[in-house]
């Protein structure tokens, strides 16, 4: 990065070049002919492209990317040249995405380039647009992000967190709904989406440059109380938006079951740094619990508790198994952990799949688990109206699931700051160091897995009454897989990087549908890739970040990411308060 | 009486399979402290490369000769798994060489389920089980009314040869001393001149060989292979590795046994018979760790590779 190839007027001639180019790229049409399941969408098959200036989609969405790329880059703004280089991104990406996807569909090259005397060099353009634009960059080394003043009048930062939150409930709606429901009546779905995820990232990337975000959370820190009130409201406000149809509420409401979880899991492996590959069985017990309580008719037991009830139940059923599963901790430890705990995933699979008891269905599974009722005997899964405005049927669910995720992340707060989460983190970073400091290893270790234990339990109570069906397929080891991998992914023991990680690995199988059978793959794939290239995750944790980013023990050099940030810790940083 | 016999040939069978992989499992944990998720999954593509050979490159004419085809279908798994195992260590590992625990192991686990993933894309009709050659003499020897597979005892045999060859070329040769140095302490290795990456590669190549050629005679064996065979017999492979004592060599093979004869004597005596078997298994595995984690060998035998 540090490479100083090019003189810094050829580097602005590039960026330059490469902006007008992705707002050129913009109004080329994109595929010749007409693929097999229907034309690009957009209008960006040659036959359609009947008006260049009309844009629309994904091609609007390069035209404002590109825009704001010749903006920044003629015009000084801070940090320029890491905002060009997130916006390049950006547009290689929506190039990428659509070239590949055409070729692809279109069985060639040709659908691309040009084919039957017709040329639509769209993907391609804006495949070098990102190039220029990237490129550009490498100049001269990235600048220091700069940093926003966050003494301002309270009134204004305020102000300024409502605006950030108000537009983060719009980016979280768009980015549900981008691309549409996949099926056969919306086939591109996916690189649509994909295509907006490219726009999005690329924004997101150059305001991360410009300071903006680190200023926002800086802000948020400060006025904690408001921000969190401001953030439920927006999260109550979502299906108010355009993502208020059923199959989004539903989406959202599955999102938060596994995000719930997720920040359970986060606790064990996040904070007390334990490895834990069966994971998924707490959520299982809590939901096979919650089933057999519900007064579901397969369920052997006929009983029909109360809702508050059963959550309790299965939080405290999935609690003690938590502790049973933690007790080999108190003599085994790191990898043989993660194995203990792998095997008592497959014993629970196994006993589930067996129908241990007659109370798990075994492969019939048990379905037909009522939804639950408000208090005027409204089911969950009926539409309602609220204030005037109609709502889709499932919406109860995700207000639930919304509530839940906002205690558990309440609990996982606390717990962090607390004693014992203290304790987790001396044991995290250096089990004997602690035990030596008085900490009480072994009943901090099994505390973890008890605490993690029973926010799944907790979900899986609520996850029996969303789905109506549960059975032992949900249940399996590449799902514990697939919460590690948010856990991750997100960052490791960061409460916004957990719902996000999970938010990222459960919305991109449901918008991608036309790639079910890659779908393991990538995310095989995926994984060796984060621990490669950002083995803190997408949101780190700040003791973590200054952990994994810096350097270890042994003074070897852990991970040289990327450098969208620079990610070496700051002492000299001070809050201004 | 009888049954309890024939289910011990079975569990040694088994045991024969796991005990060959478990040997891999040993190595890279004794020299780089990873458990290696993906040597399951090295096992069975090897099972799916010789079976590739065998459809697509041995002759027409000489499938049905089994002195032919057996040899050329566990060179073809060993070559097929090697070469994995060395471009996974390559690309996946060693760059991970210096970073906590957590990343190789989660690495691991990603490139356990993209080779998983590769294999049922990609092998034409690998979605389903696929029937594999008989490439060894049919039928049983009969031992009174127990019956013994000849490829059974086919798996038991290489098993104890190439564990004793195994055993002998870490104990005597140079390179295996090498082993036995880096496992020991890699930084005073390296000072005596050892290599270490280039031991940690050769100790990849050689689990990996002997996955390859358990994999092909597992597929011999049962005849049919599916993409799931890999993880199910890693992880008892593990297991294996793990009740024998990580490191040990002679324990691998032995905690392959044993493993086989608790799964099989588990499914016909424990309650929940079969559909338990499995269980059994894993019990042992977590009693091994928390009563005694260094295994059955892992203290007397100090020399690990």
């Amino acid at each position: 990065m540090t490479k100083t190839f090019l003189s810094p007027p050829i580097a602005r001639i590039l960026g330059i070049a490469g902006a007008v180019l992705a707002i050129v790229a913009a109004m080329l049409p994109w595929t010749t002919f007409v693929l097999n399941k229907g034309a690009w969408p957009d209008k960006a098959t040659l036959q359609f492209f009947d008006a260049p200036f009309a844009l629309t989609g994904f091609r609007w969405e390069l035209f404002l990317v590109g825009i704001v790329a010749l903006v920044c880059s003629v015009v000084k703004v801070p940090a320029q040249r890491r905002v060009l280089r997130g916006l390049g991104f950006g547009v290689a990406a929506i190039g990428l995405v659509n070239f590949l996807f055409i070729t692809a569909e279109g069985g060639g090259l040709g659908a691309v380039t040009a084919a039957d005397g017709a040329s639509a060099f769209g993907s391609v353009a804006a495949l070098v647009a990102g190039g220029l634009l990237i490129l550009g960059t490498f100049g001269q080394p990235l600048e220091e992000i700069p940093r926003w003043k966050t003494n301002l009048p309270t009134p204004v930062e305020y102000l300024g967190l409502l605006v950030s939150f108000a537009v983060l409930l719009y980016v979280v709606s768009l980015t549900l709904t981008a691309g549409g429901q996949g099926g056969a009546a919306n086939p591109y779905s996916g690189p649509m989406f994909l295509s907006f995820l490219g726009f999005g990232g690329g924004l997101m990337a150059a305001a991360a440059g410009l300071g903006i975000l680190r200023w926002i959370s800086k802000l948020s820190e400060k006025h904690r109380a408001f921000s969190i009130i401001v953030l439920l409201l927006c999260a109550f406000l979502l299906p108010f938006t355009n993502a208020g149809t059923e199959y989004w509420m539903t989406v959202a409401a599955n999102i938060g079951v596994y995000a719930a979880t997720a920040i359970g899991l986060n606790i064990v492996v996040g904070l007390a740094g334990l490895l834990d590959l069966g994971y998924v069985a707490f959520l299982g017990i809590g939901a096979f619990v919650a089933a057999n309580l519900s007064g579901a008719a397969a369920s052997s037991l006929g009983i029909h508790l109360p809702f508050y009830l059963v959550v309790i139940i299965s939080a405290a059923i999935a609690g003690i198994f938590g502790a049973v599963v933690g007790s080999p901790t108190l003599r085994v430890r790191g990898d043989y952990l993660a194995i203990v705990t792998l095997a008592f995933g497959e014993i629970f699979q196994i006993a589930a799949r067996n129908n241990i008891g007659g109370l798990t269905g075994g492969s019939n599974s048990i379905p037909n688990i009522p939804p639950l009722q408000w208090f005027d005997g409204t089911a969950y899964n009926e539409s309602i109206t609220l204030f005037g405005t109609p709502l889709p049927s499932g919406v109860l669910y995700y207000f639930l699931i919304v509530v839940l995720i906002a205690a558990v992340m309440a609990v996982f707060a606390n717990l962090k700051n607390s004693r014992m989460g203290r304790a987790w983190i001396a044991i995290r970073e250096d089990e004997d160091a602690a035990r030596a400091m008085g900490i009480k290893t072994g009943k901090a270790k099994i505390l973890a897995f008890l605490c993690g234990a029973v926010l799944a339990g907790i979900a899986g109570a609520v996850f029996a009454h969303k789905t109506s069906t549960v059975g032992y397929e949900s249940f399996l080891f590449m799902e514990s897989v697939t919460l590690l991998a948010a856990v991750i992914l997100g960052g490791m023991g960061s409460i916004p990087g957990a719902v996000l990680g999970a938010s990222l690995l459960f919305v991109l199988p449901e918008k991608l549908r036309a790639f079910s059978d890659y779908r393991l793959l990538i995310f095989g794939l995926a994984l060796i890739l984060i621990m490669r290239f950002r083995p803190q995750g997408l949101i780190p944790d700040r003791h973590r970040r200054a952990e994994l980013a810096g350097e270890d023990a042994e003074g070897h050099t852990l991970a040289e990411t990327p450098g969208d940030e620079p990610e070496q810790p700051r002492p000299q940083e001070v809050p201004a308060r | 009486m009888t049954t309890l016999l024939q289910q011990l040939v079975y569990g040694l069978i088994l045991g024969g399979t796991v005990g060959l992989i478990a040997l891999g499992y040993t190595m890279v944990y004794g020299i780089v402290q990873l458990i290696n998720f993906a040597h399951g999954e090295i096992f069975m593509v090897g099972a799916f490369g010789a079976l590739a050979t065998f459809t697509w490159v041995i002759p027409e004419g000489v499938k049905g000769t089994w002195y032919i085809t057996l040899p050329l279908m566990v060179i073809a798994g060993a070559v097929v798994s090697m070469v994995l195992a060395l471009i996974i260590e390559r690309l996946a590992y060693k760059p991970l060489r210096n970073a906590p625990r957590l990343a190789p192991l989660i690495t691991a686990l990603g490139v356990s389920v993209a080779l998983k993933e590769a294999v049922r894309l990609w092998y034409p009709g690998a979605t389903a089980p696929l029937p594999f050659p008989k490439a060894f003499l049919a039928g049983n020897i009969d031992i009174g009314p127990v019956v013994f597979p000849k490829t059974g005892l086919l798996l038991i045999v290489v098993t104890i040869v190439l564990t004793t060859l195994l055993q002998i070329y870490i104990n005597k040769s140079r390179m295996g001393r090498a082993m036995r140095a880096t496992a020991q302490d890699p930084d005073v290795a390296r000072l005596m001149g050892i290599n270490p990456d280039r031991t940690i590669v050769l100790t990849f190549a050689i689990g990996a060989v002997l996955a390859g050629v358990a994999g092909v005679l597992y597929g011999i064996h049962l005849t049919n292979i599916s993409i799931d065979i890999g993880f199910q017999n890693g992880i008892f492979a593990f297991t294996a590795a793990v009740l024998g004592g990580i490191g040990s060599i002679r324990g691998a093979v032995i905690g392959g046994f044993i493993i086989g004869l608790v799964k099989t004597i588990a499914g016909q005596y424990l309650p929940g018979g079969t559909q338990y078997d499995y269980v059994w298994i894993f019990v042992v595995l977590i009693a091994v760790l928390v009563f005694r984690p260094q295994g059955l060998f892992g203290e007397t035998e100090r020399v690990r590779a």
